[in-house]
């Protein structure tokens, strides 16, 4: 590996270790405010990751896939959930499932799972940037827990979209992104989805006067 | 051409139930109409598919391709997508839904039938992916059509979950991808499932087992495998009758068609029975559940959800047996399709008429509504597994090919799970049709015009039972061929 | 031989610079609240001042009472000695390395709560049960944070981790060391008694965690642990700077070097001091219950650290 190369990769991993902390704030924090701020940060690292690896990758489509990242998760999604929080429900998360000191040691124990499991494609893989496929799986499983985890649905979006971030970074870091096409029918999804989301949100919020999950809860046997 | 004739009629029909407002009948009727020429087309691919000529290709870079596989699913969806739009709510019957909101039910419906199509006839592995979550995305707005409570949380499970699960499949799908990446280069058409195929042998094993366990969960969570189930019994007893009858007939079998694509891949790859292993595990925990869940319920329309993740249990275990389960399975969905989406409408129905949907509420169905009742207890015998009925047969074949593989202790812990929840279908289908009917409910059949239909449905489940019609045997035939080579 | 008297004199440095580090920050802290404060060597007429006066002792105190500063000062001035300060590496090293660095100074904080317990006072057993709450998740993550550098040197020696960073300069955006820097300060800002963690500057019930332990000294005593809490701040300090950026630090023992590594140290201290100053003038002190969430994620951030050197190597 030429000193280009041990560069790229350093820094690869370097970007994909900050998505991974801002992923992993979601669990820290407390307010609304702070899952949506964190989950704009996190998308601006990742929108960085692809032009990084557009860049040393010599693949231009990637810059395209970063503009379009920052212009869905830095600006038109954020809006969007900033709006619905204003309008739905409070501004602070309940207490949630699992304790916020319990959550971090687990998120700990979620990445080093994602080490071990991913052992064979870090092996496997020849590229420079085959070291951040690690912490792109403990994203997701993050993403998972967080899911699990929190009570008020607005968090569980934040969740999902956290998720998909992860699984993007996955994307960027195993295989230097997918074709172009595929990757903007991907976005076209993602968008749609969080949109349906959001009509759900607000469809909650009119028939149950909250949008805590607990009280998600007539539907049994 | 043929592709657009499949394809088009349902955005046509989308597109038609936008622009009118407000929703009027004839809307309904066209629609309906508008299916049978996709249904013509998926009939025309499955005749030449039997005659095993070559599949047509579509669209730029190969993006729609028609083989033995996809034939045989775009039949089950498009025949599947007829019936539901011939019984439609606002299609000529009197329905308690709002023009506003049949209007947005016309729209959403024809979407989603369109993306199910989509999905099966994709030779782009991401093209698949794309139309599996553009489904999720469009009943999950259909589902809260009446902005109740239930349906309401109904439709947030089943949206939460079941993004959460297409994203996990998402991620399988690009660490199937990986390899590529790492041996050819970035080829062109390297998404496309003939080229996934050709490279498979090449590729690394342990790459292929992570991305397969991702896809199963991921593509599972959409089909309904045990422990990914838990949306099932909420979205399917909430959904309005027509939109959980096509659910939980064409949405689940385009899932189970996304996972065997992706077995043969995997199983290219891994060669050994890593894929089967897992998915035998799998089926027998979803038909444990199941089991044990019938038991419980108390809903008729959950009851029907449950038994659908029974026979997602049996599919698993098909698909996990070789060529000979392979086959079985693949009949076994062809019969379900056509049993499960009359049942719902027919459960549908019941609700209507009795106000609830509980089954201690429902007594008396066959002298209230024998047609009904009758057409009821046919359906949920043919679900049961018992004979004349298709599903019968299909079972009756999957035993064969498990024993023939040498897993008789799996066969018999199978059997016992069946019986387990035949006896609680039995009980409870006896609470339903026979006692005294309650005092506010009326008399009298309602389901009027709408049995023709329903009846065909049933008479093509005893045919499939008595026989094996030829042409399917044929295809079934050379979907073997292409799949175990 | 000229290894051992460095040993000393690094031990002698640290001694006069710590309080001056002190008064540095709470000089800096000063102007940016718009006020002129002390001067930066308040500190220093401040310990002579102690050691002048009388030491009274409650009657309820134990030999402990009067045993604990001597102990804590002793601990703090040995783990001066096994920290690469100025030069790496040291002839201590065979005898101590991070895990005795870590044990000397958990040792100071032990005797240090049961001093606060053993005049039988209130506020010295609220001061210790809280400094235990703060010592339990911040001491496993020192440890965890250093030893993500040592898994990529290859042996838990201080010196040898600087020595090992010297020469792979590359390694210095690596994430294991990123994360390993982060954990560290944040533990530091824990572990030293300062903003969001512990108030250094108030004696109110409800917010101090060291003050609290230390109520009950006076004279020789309290002039005793206030040096040892500033020789500690001094050490953490040092940590952070010279193990994630040794540049500076000398390694051959020439007066040309050496004097080089003391400046470097110096403005490396006065780097960090500005920096705690900063946040401390920032941020407000974290309620007591959102203290163990801020030492978890520091631990998270070490756990990290550890994993991703560890298995990427």
């Amino acid at each position: 590996m030429n000193s280009n190369d041990a560069i790229f990769a350093q820094l690869a991993t370097l970007c994909s270790s900050l998505v991974l902390l801002f992923g992993i704030a979601l669990l820290w924090r407390r307010s609304l405010v702070a899952y949506v701020r964190a989950f704009r940060w996190q998308s601006l690292a990742l929108a960085l990751t692809f032009a990084l690896i557009g860049y040393f990758g010599h693949n231009r489509e990637l810059y395209v896939v970063a503009v379009i990242l920052i212009v869905l998760k830095v600006v038109i999604i954020p809006g969007y959930l900033t709006r619905l929080y204003e309008r739905v429900g409070g501004k602070r998360e309940a207490q949630p499932y699992v304790n916020i000191a319990t959550s971090l040691i687990i998120s700990g124990l979620l990445v080093s799972l994602s080490y071990a499991i991913t052992r064979p494609l870090v092996t496997v893989s020849k590229l420079p940037t085959r070291n951040g496929i690690p912490l792109a799986v403990g994203l997701i499983l993050v993403g998972v827990f967080v899911i699990i985890s929190r009570r008020k649905a607005l968090s569980q979006i934040i969740g999902f979209l956290v998720l998909e971030n992860g699984i993007a970074l996955l994307a960027a870091l195993g295989t230097y992104g997918i074709p172009l096409i595929v990757e903007l029918g991907v976005f076209l999804d993602a968008l749609m989805g969080f949109l349906v989301m959001q009509i759900l949100v607000y469809q909650i919020n009119d028939t149950f006067e909250s949008i805590d999950v607990e009280q998600l809860s007539r539907l049994r046997h | 051409m043929k592709f657009l004739l499949l394809l088009l009629p349902s955005l046509i029909s989308a597109l038609g139930a936008y622009v009118v407002r407000p929703y009027r009948a004839t809307v309904g009727w066209l629609n309906a109409l508008l299916s049978l020429l996709s249904l013509g087309a998926a009939l025309v691919f499955a005749g030449h598919a039997a005659r095993g000529a070559e599949a047509p290709l579509f669209g730029p870079g190969e993006l729609l391709r028609a083989d033995g596989l996809s034939a045989l699913l775009m039949v089950c969806v498009a025949a599947a997508s007829t019936l539901t739009l011939t019984l439609s709510p606002g299609v000529g019957t009197e329905t308690d839904y709002t023009h506003a909101q049949l209007r947005r039910y016309q729209i959403l419906i024809n979407l989603f039938i369109f993306s199910m199509l989509l999905a099966v006839s994709a030779n782009n592995v991401a093209v698949m992916w794309v139309a599996l979550e553009a489904t999720t995305i469009f009943s999950a707005l259909l589902i809260p059509l009446t902005r109740s409570k239930s349906s309401v949380e109904a439709s947030w499970k089943y949206i939460l979950i079941g993004s959460v699960g297409i994203a996990l499949a998402f991620a399988g799908t690009v660490l199937g991808y990986f390899d590529f990446v790492a041996l050819t280069g970035r080829a062109e058409n390297a998404l496309n499932w003939p080229a996934l195929l050709q490279n498979a042998p090449a590729m690394h094993p342990e790459v292929m087992k992570l991305a397969f366990v991702f896809l199963l969960v991921g593509y599972g969570t959409k089909a309904g495998i045990a422990p990914m189930h838990t949306w099932k019994p909420d979205a399917y007893g909430e959904a309005p009758p027509a939109l959980a009858a096509l659910m939980s007939s064409a949405l689940f079998a385009v899932a189970m068609y996304a996972i065997l694509r992706w077995k043969i891949v995997a199983d290219a790859a891994i060669k050994d029975h890593y894929a089967d292993n897992l998915l035998l595990a799998l089926g027998l925990l979803s038909l444990a559940i199941a089991a044990f869940s019938v038991a419980q319920s108390r809903n008729y329309k959950r009851m029907l959800a449950y038994s659908s993740v029974e026979h997602t249990g049996l599919i698993c275990f098909g698909l996990g047996l070789g060529a000979a389960g392979v086959f079985a399975a693949l009949l076994h969905l062809v019969n379900h399709t056509a049993a499960k989406s009359l049942m719902f409408f027919l459960a549908g129905d019941i609700e209507r008429k009795y106000g609830s949907s509980a089954v201690k509420q429902t007594r008396g169905l066959l002298k209230v509504a024998p047609w009904t009742g009758g057409l009821f207890a046919a359906g949920l015998l043919a679900l049961m597994g018992l004979p004349p009925f298709g599903m019968f047969i299909s079972e009756f074949a999957l035993f064969r090919a498990g024993f023939a593989q040498h897993h008789p202790w799996l066969m018999g812990a199978a059997l016992l799970l069946l019986l387990v929840a035949f006896v609680s279908f039995i009980t409870r289908l006896n609470n339903m049709l026979y006692g005294e009917a309650p005092a506010e409910v009326a008399a009298g059949e309602t389901v009027g015009w709408r049995v023709a239909p329903m009846l065909l449905g049933a008479l093509a489940l005893v045919a499939l039972g008595l026989t094996l019609p030829a042409p399917l045997e044929t295809l079934l035939d050379q979907i073997m061929r292409s799949v175990s080579r | 031989m000229i290894g051992y008297l460095l040993e000393i004199g690094q031990a002698l440095l640290a001694l006069l610079l710590a309080p001056g580090l002190v008064g540095f920050i709470r000089a800096v802290k000063a102007r940016l609240q718009g006020r002129r404060g002390a001067a930066p060597w308040q500190p220093y007429y401040d310990l002579r001042k102690l050691f002048g006066k009388e030491a009274v002792v409650s009657r309820n105190a134990s030999w402990l009472f009067r045993f604990a500063p001597y102990l804590i000062f002793a601990t703090t001035v040995a783990v001066t000695m096994l920290v690469p300060l100025v030069a790496a590496p040291l002839p201590f090293d065979a005898v101590g390395d991070l895990l005795m660095v870590v044990y000397l100074m958990l040792l100071g904080t032990f005797f240090l709560a049961l001093a606060g317990l053993d005049p039988g006072t209130a506020f010295g057993g609220m001061g210790a049960s809280r400094e235990m709450t703060v010592a339990a998740i911040a001491e496993p993550t020192i440890a965890l944070a250093v030893f993500g550098l040592a898994v990529g040197a290859g042996s838990t020696n201080l010196g040898r981790i600087v020595a090992q960073t010297l020469s792979h300069p590359g390694a210095v955006i690596n994430p294991g060391h990123l994360l390993g820097f982060a954990a560290l300060f944040i533990v530091t800002l824990a572990e030293t008694g300062r903003l969001p963690v512990d108030n250094p500057a108030t004696h109110l019930e409800l917010t101090m965690i060291h003050e609290a332990m230390t109520l009950e000294y006076s004279g020789r005593y309290l002039a005793l642990i206030e040096w040892a809490a500033a020789l500690k701040l001094l050490v953490f300090f040092s940590l952070l700077a010279n193990l994630f950026l040794p540049w500076g630090v000398a390694t051959t023992l020439t007066p040309g070097g050496l004097s080089v590594a003391v400046i470097a140290l110096m403005a490396k201290l006065a780097l960090l001091g500005l920096a705690v100053a900063l946040i401390e003038t920032r941020i407000a002190k974290l309620r007591l219950f959102r203290v163990p969430e801020l030492l978890g994620v520091s631990f998270v951030l070490a756990l990290l650290s550890v994993t991703s050197s560890f298995l990427l190597r």
